[in-house]
């Protein structure tokens, strides 16, 4: 436990200083304090409701894998998806039916078979980001250089992003229904409250549109589960 | 081209970011895989290298490994310098990229820029503590809450996370490719081979009974798909189909 907490007070002072760094050169370099102070109550009610979910996956996990080591893999490192599915599939190998079969039957050693595998197999994006990381954020600079024209570096800045949902939204729109119907809920909510935010006076919704129509889209799935499931 | 690749500076945070951000992983990472045998050694149940890894087990780490290369890859142009703070606190595509998207749309900041990359940090940051705080209030008081976590409602609606983000990521996305004083006409032209392929797969998928496996080979999808739309993205602004204007000019 001692262990668990020394690591997770780290991390909060990793993010700390990190904070404290990036707001004072945001201040450096001309983002005004009313604009950071919109990014941080905007990232901080944004951040509620996923780690909310977080927190769902928390009590699925501790029925896995008890609360302290589901409270460290899910504060650090570790995913909600990942967490879960890597779980239940070495509870798989394990010759377990489920994970709550693995937890009442497994022995000490092979719960540090899950403990460890968890760990390690969260090792390859390091792999990548230590060695290359500054690197790979220089790329598209260094991109737009050779390619002897600085608007690329605009165009590729962007296509990362657009790559990541032009593989994303075609599986979570055809492969489900319901998955379908809660992304479509979530866009019209996010056009809703964009266009309520042109409004005298509702310009703050622009902070919050994001937020909203996350949680619109999350509410929705209840009414979609029952009519599509 | 070597003079090319010296032109590429960055300012004092994002060196010092990558400094310290490399160290502080570092560290993290060191701890981390060290804990479990620090744990297991405790009650002495240290597994056999052979009960850890065999076929089957390396089998499973075969699925992941190309998730975590693809996450590193793709993810990182994107966070930037911020990248370092939302590895080590995780659950990077379901809420810091879209914390760090969202502080970058609210400050018209582009990725890839001093200012867009410090506004990132700023954001993965807040949350990053955000999610701590949540989860320990969560893990001390776990007796008293988990009948809330554990409502059918709560759980159905928590499942459906990663549709509700993209719904209300894809507006600010496909709407306005605006970035500071510059914004990109045409910019999801370079993405539709992507677009159609996916589209095919998917449908493909789902006729066949598949569509739930390939939620889990999506990291695997960005690795392949990554060279195609950067390629043809190329290729298009190239040919001027994909232009980059100021934003002045883009309103008239």
């Amino acid at each position: 436990m001692g262990d668990i907490l020394g690591g997770l007070l780290y991390i909060s002072a990793f993010s700390l200083v990190y904070l404290k760094k990036a707001y004072d050169h945001c201040l450096e370099l001309g983002i005004t304090r009313k604009e950071l102070s919109n990014v941080i109550k905007s990232s901080l009610i944004f951040s509620v409701v996923p780690s909310l979910s977080i927190v769902v996956g928390l009590f699925v996990l501790i029925a896995v894998l008890g609360s302290v080591w589901a409270w460290w893999r899910l504060s650090v490192i570790g995913s909600l998806s990942y967490e879960t599915m890597i779980s239940s599939s070495i509870a798989q190998v394990l010759g377990y039916a489920s994970s709550a079969e693995m937890l009442e039957s497994a022995t000490g050693r092979q719960f540090g078979v899950v403990m460890i595998l968890m760990s390690v197999g969260m090792l390859s994006g390091f792999l990548i980001l230590l060695p290359f990381g500054k690197k790979l954020c220089k790329s598209v600079d260094r991109s737009a250089a050779e390619s002897g024209g600085s608007t690329w570096k605009n165009v590729l800045s962007g296509v990362f992003m657009l790559v990541m949902f032009s593989v994303y939204i075609p599986i979570l729109l055809f492969t489900d229904n319901v998955q379908a119907a809660v992304m479509i809920t979530g866009l019209v909510i996010a056009i809703g409250v964009g266009v309520l935010a042109k409004r005298p006076g509702l310009a703050w919704l622009n902070n919050f549109v994001m937020a909203f129509s996350m949680l619109g889209g999350l509410v929705s799935s209840l009414a979609w589960v029952r009519i599509f499931g | 081209m070597s003079k090319a690749k010296t032109e590429t500076k960055m300012d004092s945070f994002q060196s010092w970011a990558h400094r310290w951000g490399r160290v502080g992983t570092l560290i993290v990472l060191i701890y981390m895989v060290a804990l479990p045998f620090v744990v297991l050694a405790a009650y002495d149940s240290i597994p056999s290298l052979g009960e850890v890894f065999n076929v089957n087990t390396f089998s499973i780490l075969l699925i992941y490994i190309p998730v975590g290369f693809s996450e590193a890859l793709s993810y990182t142009p994107i966070l930037g310098c911020s990248a370092y703070l939302a590895f080590i606190t995780g659950n990077i595509m379901n809420l810091k990229l879209p914390v760090a998207a969202n502080a970058m749309n609210l400050t018209k900041k582009q990725p890839n820029t001093p200012e867009g990359e410090a506004i990132a940090s700023v954001a993965v940051a807040v949350s990053s503590l955000m999610t701590v705080a949540i989860l320990t209030l969560a893990a001390v008081c776990a007796s008293f809450i988990s009948p809330v976590f554990e409502l059918p409602a709560v759980k159905t609606a928590s499942g459906y996370l990663l549709p509700a983000l993209f719904g209300s990521m894809a507006l600010g996305l496909f709407a306005s490719s605006s970035s500071g004083s510059k914004v990109v006409k045409g910019g999801i032209k370079g993405v539709l081979p992507v677009l159609i392929i996916m589209t095919v797969l998917s449908l493909a998928a789902r006729l066949a009974g598949y569509g739930s496996v390939l939620g889990g080979l999506v990291g695997i999808f960005i690795i392949v798909m990554l060279p195609i739309g950067i390629l043809t993205s190329y290729v298009l602004w190239k040919k001027g189909k994909i232009q980059v204007v100021d934003k002045e000019q883009k309103e008239k």
